[in-house]
């Protein structure tokens, strides 16, 4: 249980297997349980029937938290974001909250400011205003 | 936080499953056995997306069982201390509120509620600021940071806070 005491998102600190997994955001965990779920309905009657309930559940939460809904800007936001040398996970924290200063961001990522990475004001600014383009244009 | 990650797990099948369709019925009854289960370690599988490779079969002794190692990738939803995420609140009473955030289930004390927002009883219980602009009931989204995370066998279970910089409702229900 060692390793579960000192987990902490905040410094990027979750564990060795996760933080070389690809992680996801609730854009693309949408794209990839619609497609999941019109499969089901191809095969089966009832669909809602077929899947349990963490799927019906996760299905709800990334459509109605999802920032963007069409493909090409979820592929449009992870292409801007992988620029600025980000972990998995940061990008992913980035893209879910969309936040729109950089107090903001820094908030909601800290580790962004530590570990003297070269992530200056002026960066994270551009990376959110490019992300709020994005948006914009959708 | 979602993920995609390659798991791995030994499947056993009956040998009436044996023939062309070995490959299909092992993928289905692997869907069934994994989708919605949870472990400490990985979280909530959410759903198998794909099967990376399975070895060879080991024949049991005495069952005529066969069992697989397969290994699969899968959507997998595993919440951190740390992290900062958005969530539906389910459930307000005088202790606090519950949220949803997909499967996870998110308690925040009204320790960790920001002091100015006071518990408000009545058919549709609330914390509301002195002056009324912000309001926390069921269904209300809301950003906050899970301090804590409780894992038994079938199920994580998390403490949160929206006392922080950035936190707390981002929508409410009865305004739009």
């Amino acid at each position: 249980m060692s390793g579960e005491e000192e987990e902490n998102a905040a410094e990027l600190k979750i564990g060795d297997e996760f933080l070389k997994a690809k992680c996801l955001m609730n854009c693309e965990v949408a794209l990839i349980l619609e497609h999941k779920y019109e499969q089901l309905q191809h095969t089966s009657e009832d669909p809602m029937n077929q899947v349990s309930q963490v799927f019906e559940k996760s299905l709800q939460y990334v459509k109605r938290f999802s920032r963007y809904k069409n493909p090409d800007a979820v592929r449009q936001v992870r292409e801007i974001l992988s620029r600025y040398q980000l972990a998995e996970f940061e990008l992913c924290v980035l893209g879910n909250l969309c936040p729109e200063t950089v107090e903001e961001a820094i908030a909601m990522v800290p580790s962004i400011k530590t570990r003297g990475r070269s992530h200056d004001d002026d960066a994270i600014e551009k990376m959110l205003n490019d992300l709020s383009l994005i948006k914009k244009f959708e | 936080m979602f993920f995609h990650i390659v798991l791995e797990r030994n499947m056993q099948l009956h040998p009436r499953f044996f023939g062309r369709n070995l490959r299909d019925n092992l993928v289905s009854k692997l869907m069934k056995d994994v989708e919605g289960t949870c472990s400490g370690r990985h979280g909530f599988v959410v759903a198998v997306t794909g099967i990376e490779n399975i070895g060879k079969g080991l024949i049991r002794d005495g069952t005529g069982f066969v069992t697989f190692p397969v290994k699969y990738q899968c959507v997998v939803f595993r919440p951190f201390k740390g992290e900062i995420l958005e969530a539906v609140v389910t459930m307000v009473n005088k202790m606090g509120f519950f949220a949803e955030a997909g499967p996870v289930q998110i308690f925040v004390s009204n320790h960790l509620i920001p002091d100015d927002m006071e518990f408000q009883s009545g058919d549709m219980p609330n914390y509301t600021t002195s002056d009324g602009s912000v309001k926390i009931q069921k269904d209300s989204e809301v950003r906050l940071k899970i301090i804590g995370t409780r894992v038994d066998a079938t199920e994580i279970f998390c403490i949160g806070t929206i006392k922080d910089d950035f936190l707390g409702v981002i929508n409410d229900p009865t305004t739009i």
